[in-house]
C-alpha cells in the first residue's frame, strides 16, 4: 500500500511539480481568478465585486444548508472551497450589479440542483456555475443581456441595482450590450466596417473586453504553471474555436466576426481556462479532454454565429458535459501490453 | 551500455536510500530461536517433515515442497525443533551453528537436470518480492525460446538498498549466478538493468562485466524513475519489447531475476548451501544503526530491529518491503522470511498518515503517472460502485499495483486499496462460479488415484506370480480374475503394446501441459492460490503412473509370450 504521498514529501526530486491537494487546488483556482476579477472591476465598477461576494456567500450558505439536511459533515466539504469557487465563477459571469435575488436563484440552481442533488463534489455531471448561468439566461433574459458600458468604480445606481429596487426600464437606459451582442444585433446588410464605424458601442467597450480577456488569460497561465489544469482542454478549445471562426470569417467577413474578435470578447478565455477545465464535469482521459475541448470550441462558434444567443460558452460547455460519458467510453487508452486490436474501446 | 527505451508515466518519489546504503554490510547476530513459516513462497505451503524434539543442523530439510508451485524449507540455525503448527516450525538454538550442506557442484560441468534438482532441493525462490520458486521459473522457460536474461537491479522503491549492497559486495558472484541461470534457460545475452542512483554498484559491475563469461553481459544504466523495476516496464526499457497483457516475460523471450536470487542460486550450487539466510535492509528514522544485514530466515523482526537500535518511542509504523508496495506490519513478532527485502521502522514525521480522503475530482493526475496507461480515476469510480463489468473493460487486471496513482492523487484516495479489494472480490466470484468445476476435478483425481493404486496392486501381484509360477496359463487366469483396464493380454500383444505406448505418451503430454498451465498461472498471479490447477496436475501425474505401470506390465507379458512361443 502506498504509504508515501507527494504532498507529504519535501525531499523528493519532484517536490513542487505535482498538483497541490484538492482543497488547496480549488483555492488556487480562486486565486487565479483574481486578475480577471480585478480587471472587470476596474472596467465595470464595484458591481462586479458585489456579484462575486454575494454569489460566494450564497454558495457557502446553500452548501452548508444542504449538507446539514443531507446529514453530511459540513466542515470537510466546505474546506474544499468548491462552493466558494462556484460562486466566484457564476458571479463573474453575471452582468455587473445584478440584483441579489437573481444571484440567489442562480446559486440555488448551481449548488443545490446541479451539485448537491447529484451527490456533491465529484458527482455532478454538469458544471454547476454554468447550470446556474443557463437557467438565469433562459428565465430572466432581460436581466442577463443588459450589460452596462464601462463606468467608474462606484456608480450612483449601484445600491438600488443590487437591492433589485431599480425598475427594469431604468436599467435598460443605463445598459448597453456586450460587443458580441451588438455585433449579432447589427442591421442586416450593414458591413462589418460600417458597424464598427457606426459607434453603436460606447467608447472603450471593445478595449475593456480585450483587457479583461487578457487578464483571464494571465490567470489561466498561472493555473497551467501550477499544474492545476492540464493544457489539453484550453488548447483544444481555443484552437478549434479559432479554426471555426476563421472558416466562417472566410465565408462571409461581413456577416461573421473575425477570429480575433471571438477570441478576445465575450467569455472565451474565461471559459477556456476556468469553466471548461472543471475536472469533475469534463472528460477524464487526455484524449477525451482534447475531444471535449474541440467540441466546446466548435459549439461556441456555431451557437454564436448561427444560434440565437450572443455568447455561447455556457451552452457549449453544458452540451459537451452531456457528451462526457460517451467520450469517456470511447477514449479509454490502450493499456501497455494490449495489441491494437484489443484497444481500450468498449467491448 | 546499450540504449534504453521509455515507458509512460512514472513518478519521482524521495529516494531515502542513503542512510542504509552508507553503512557496510554486516551479519546480524545468530538468533536464539527461529520461527520458520511453511509458506515463504508463492503457491502451496511446504509440509513439515520433522517432529518436535528432532535435532537439526543449519540447512537440514525440515519441510518438503508440496505440489509444483511450492518450495522446501530448511533449518536456519542448529538446535532442536520445539514446536510445529499448521503454519510454522520453531527451532531453539544450540549455539553451535553446525551446518549440513549438500555436495558442492561445478555448474559448468554438471547437467541441467542435476542443477535444477539442486535448486529445488535448496528451496531457492525469487528474493525480490513474490517468492516464486526459481527452479519452476527455469523450467517454464524451457518451453519458450529465451534469448535474454535480465538482472533486475533497478530497485526503484524508496528506502531499499539490499540489491545495491549485494551488487557492491558480490558483483562477480551475482554475475556467476546469472551465467548459471542463463545456461539453464539458454539465454544468449545477459543484461543488467540498474537505475543511475547507484554509482558504487555500477562501478563494481563495470569491472565485473568484463570478467564474466561465457554469455556476454551488458550493463544498462537507466534513469531513476519509479516504477522502472517492475518486470514488464524493465523489459520495455531494456529491450523495447512489450510483454502482452496477461502474458509473461518469457512470451517475449526474456527472463528476469533479481541479484539476491542469483546469489542464492549460485550458493546452492557452488557451496551446496540451501537458502537459510538473506540480505535485509533495515532502515527508517526510528532505528539508530540502519544498514544491510545478513539475516538468518526466521529471525524475529523485533529482535532484528532492536539489534539495529530501535527507538520504540519514536516508532510509528514498521513496513515490510518498500513504502510504495510494501505492507504495514501489525505486529513485530513476525519472522524474516525468504521474501523480506526491507524493513522500515518509520517515525511519524517521515511517513505521516494522509489527511482524510476527499472526493475524486477527476483531475487526471493519476492517469498521467500510470505506467500501464490505465484510467485510475475510472477504476476507482467503478471499484467503489462495484460495477464489475466496467472494471474489466477498464482493464483492472492490468494494474500492477505500483501505487503511483495514489502517490499523486490530490484527494488522497487510497486507490490501490480499492483495486486490491475489487480484484480479490472478482477473483472470489470466479472461484465461486468454478466450484462445481473444482469438485469435478477433485473427483477425477480420486478416480485416478484409485486406478493407480489398483494398477500398483496388480503389478505387485503380477511380479509375485511371475517369480513363483512363471507359467503362462496361470498368469492368464490371474489376469482374468483381476481385470485391470487394458492389462488383459489380448490376441495381439504387439498391437496392445503399441496402443499402451501411445496412451503413455499422451499421459506424459497431459502432465507437461498441466505443469505449463499451472506454472504460467502461478507466475502471473503469484499471490493467489492455484489449488484447482495443482489438483489437475496431480490427476495427470496419477494417470501417467497408471499408463507407465500398464505399459511395463504389457511389455513383460509380451516378452513372456514370445519366450513361450518361439
Ligand atoms: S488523482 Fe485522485 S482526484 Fe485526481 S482523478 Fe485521480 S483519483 Fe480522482
Ligand atoms: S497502481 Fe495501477 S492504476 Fe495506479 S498507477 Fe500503478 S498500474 Fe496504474
Amino acid at each position: 500500500m502506498s504509504m508515501l504521498h507527494a504532498s507529504h514529501v519535501n525531499d523528493a526530486p519532484s517536490a513542487g511539480t505535482t498538483a497541490p491537494p484538492t482543497a488547496s487546488l480549488m483555492r488556487w483556482v480562486i486565486v487565479a481568478t483574481l486578475p480577471g476579477i480585478i480587471a472587470m472591476t476596474y472596467c465595470f465598477g464595484l458591481g462586479v465585486l458585489s456579484n462575486i461576494v454575494l454569489a460566494a456567500a450564497f454558495g457557502v450558505l446553500l452548501e452548508s444548508g444542504v449538507l446539514y439536511l443531507r446529514k453530511h459533515p459540513i466542515v470537510p466539504a466546505l474546506n474544499d472551497s468548491s462552493a466558494l469557487l462556484t460562486g466566484v465563477l457564476l458571479g463573474a459571469s453575471l452582468p455587473p450589479a445584478s440584483p441579489w435575488w437573481l444571484i440567489g436563484v442562480g446559486m440555488i440552481a448551481a449548488v443545490v440542483i446541479a451539485k448537491q442533488l447529484y451527490g456533491g463534489l465529484g458527482h455532478n455531471p454538469f458544471n454547476p456555475a454554468m447550470v446556474g448561468y443557463a437557467l438565469l439566461l433562459v428565465s430572466f433574459p432581460t436581466y442577463m443581456t443588459l450589460w452596462a458600458p464601462p463606468q467608474p468604480l462606484i456608480s450612483d445606481t449601484l445600491w438600488p441595482q443590487i437591492m433589485g429596487a431599480l425598475p427594469i426600464a431604468d436599467i435598460d437606459t443605463l445598459s448597453g450590450a456586450t460587443p458580441l451582442d451588438a455585433f449579432k444585433q447589427k442591421a442586416q446588410g450593414l458591413s462589418a466596417y460600417q458597424f464598427w464605424a457606426s459607434g453603436t458601442l460606447a467608447d472603450g467597450t471593445l478595449e475593456a473586453w480585450r483587457f479583461i480577456s487578457l487578464a483571464w488569460l494571465a490567470g489561466g497561465v498561472l493555473l497551467l504553471f501550477k499544474r492545476i489544469i492540464s493544457w489539453h482542454i484550453p488548447a483544444a478549445l481555443l484552437g478549434s474555436l479559432l479554426i471555426m471562426a476563421t472558416l466562417f470569417y472566410m465565408a462571409d467577413a461581413d456577416e461573421f466576426a473575425s477570429p480575433v474578435f471571438h477570441l478576445l470578447t465575450g467569455a472565451t478565455l474565461f471559459g477556456a481556462f476556468f469553466i471548461a477545465t472543471d475536472p469533475v464535469s469534463a472528460a477524464t482521459s487526455r484524449r477525451g479532454k482534447l475531444l471535449y475541448g474541440v467540441g466546446i470550441g466548435v459549439l461556441i462558434i456555431v451557437i454564436r454565429n448561427l444560434g440565437g444567443y450572443p455568447d455561447a460558452v455556457a451552452f457549449a460547455v453544458l452540451l459537451m458535459n452531456l457528451c462526457v460519458p460517451l467520450i469517456d467510453l470511447y477514449t479509454v487508452p490502450r493499456p501497455v501490453g494490449h495489441s491494437k486490436g484489443t484497444a481500450g474501446a468498449p467491448r | 551500455m546499450t540504449l534504453s527505451f521509455d515507458f509512460p508515466g512514472g513518478i519521482y518519489p524521495p529516494e531515502r536510500k542513503v542512510r542504509s546504503s552508507q553503512a557496510s554490510l554486516q551479519r546480524a547476530p545468530l538468533p536464539e530461536r527461529v520461527s520458520l513459516p511453511l509458506r515463504q513462497h508463492s503457491g502451496r505451503p511446504a509440509v513439515a517433515c520433522v517432529s518436535p524434539g528432532d535435532s537439526v543442523q543449519v540447512g537440514s530439510l525440515i519441510a518438503k515442497r508440496n505440489g509444483l508451485i511450492s518450495a522446501h524449507v530448511h533449518a536456519s540455525i542448529s538446535g532442536t525443533v520445539t514446536h510445529i503448527s499448521g503454519n510454522d516450525i520453531q527451532i531453539e538454538s544450540d549455539r553451535q551453528d553446525t551446518w549440513h550442506t549438500l555436495a558442492p557442484l561445478n555448474w559448468r560441468d554438471t547437467d541441467a537436470g542435476t542443477l535444477l534438482a539442486r535448486l529445488d532441493e535448496s528451496g531457492v525462490v525469487g528474493l525480490g518480492g513474490a517468492g516464486f520458486p526459481t527452479p519452476v521459473k527455469a523450467r517454464v522457460i524451457a518451453r519458450h525460446a529465451i534469448d535474454t536474461l535480465i538482472v533486475n537491479a533497478a530497485e526503484c522503491e524508496p528506502y531499499i538498498t539490499a540489491d545495491d549492497i549485494t551488487l557492491q559486495r558480490y558483483p562477480d558472484d551475482v554475475l556467476e549466478g546469472a551465467q548459471l541461470i542463463a545456461s539453464l534457460c539458454g539465454a544468449e545475452q545477459i543484461i543488467i538493468g540498474i537505475e543511475d542512483n547507484k554509482p558504487e554498484a555500477i562501478a563494481a559491475l563495470t569491472q565485473a562485466v568484463g570478467r564474466s563469461q561465457p554469455v556476454s553481459v551488458t550493463l544498462t544504466v537507466i534513469p531513476t524513475r519509479y516504477p522502472s523495476g517492475s518486470e514488464k516496464l524493465l523489459i520495455k526499457t531494456l529491450l523495447n519489447r512489450t510483454v502482452p497483457s496477461q502474458g509473461l516475460p518469457a512470451d517475449v523471450g526474456a527472463l528476469c531475476h533479481n541479484p539476491g536470487t542469483l546469489l542464492a542460486a549460485l550458493n546452492a550450487v557452488r557451496a551446496g548451501q540451501p537458502l537459510v539466510e538473506r540480505i535485509v535492509t533495515l532502515t527508517g528514522d526510528a532505528i539508530a544503526r540502519p544498514g544491510n544485514y545478513w539475516v538468518r530466515l526466521g529471525t524475529s523482526i523485533e529482535t532484528l530491529l532492536t539489534h539495529a537500535g530501535l527507538d520504540t518511542d519514536r516508532l510509528s509504523s514498521v513496513i515490510q518491503g518498500g513504502p510504495m508496495m510494501g505492507e504495514t506490519l501489525d505486529t513485530l513478532k513476525r519472522p524474516v522470511v525468504k521474501t523480506t527485502n526491507c524493513l522500515i521502522a518509520a517515525t511519524h514525521a517521515e511517513l505521516p498518515s494522509g489527511p482524510q480522503e476527499a472526493p475524486c475530482i477527476r483531475c487526471g493526475a493519476c492517469e498521467s503517472v500510470c505506467p500501464v496507461q490505465l484510467l485510475p480515476q475510472q477504476l476507482h469510480w467503478y471499484a467503489r460502485a462495484q460495477e464489475d463489468d466496467k472494471l474489466e473493460r477498464y482493464h483492472l487486471f492490468d494494474c500492477i499495483e505500483c501505487g503511483a496513482c495514489s502517490y499523486v492523487c490530490p484527494s488522497h484516495i487510497p486507490l490501490v486499496e480499492d483495486y486490491r479489494e475489487a480484484k480479490s472480490r472478482l477473483r472470489y466470484q470466479q472461484i465461486e462460479t468454478a466450484k462445481a468445476e473444482h469438485a469435478k476435478h477433485r473427483f477425477e483425481f480420486r478416480q485416478a488415484r484409485l486406478a493407480r493404486e489398483e494398477a500398483e496392486k496388480q503389478a505387485r501381484r503380477h511380479a509375485r506370480l511371475a517369480q513363483t509360477k512363471p507359467s503362462i496359463s496361470n498368469n492368464r487366469a490371474d489376469a482374468a480374475a483381476h481385470p485391470a483396464p487394458s492389462t488383459m493380454p489380448s490376441a495381439n500383444p504387439q498391437a496392445d503394446l503399441r496402443s499402451l505406448r501411445i496412451a503413455q505418451s499422451a499421459a506424459k503430454a497431459a502432465v507437461r501441459k498441466a505443469e505449463k498451465v499451472l506454472a504460467r498461472e502461478a507466475q502471473q498471479a503469484p499471490h493467489e492460490s492455484h489449488e484447482d490447477l495443482e489438483t489437475q496436475l496431480a490427476t495427470a501425474r496419477e494417470n501417467l503412473k497408471v499408463a507407465d505401470l500398464q505399459l511395463a506390465q504389457a511389455r513383460e507379458n509380451a516378452q513372456i509370450s514370445t519366450e513361450d512361443s518361439p
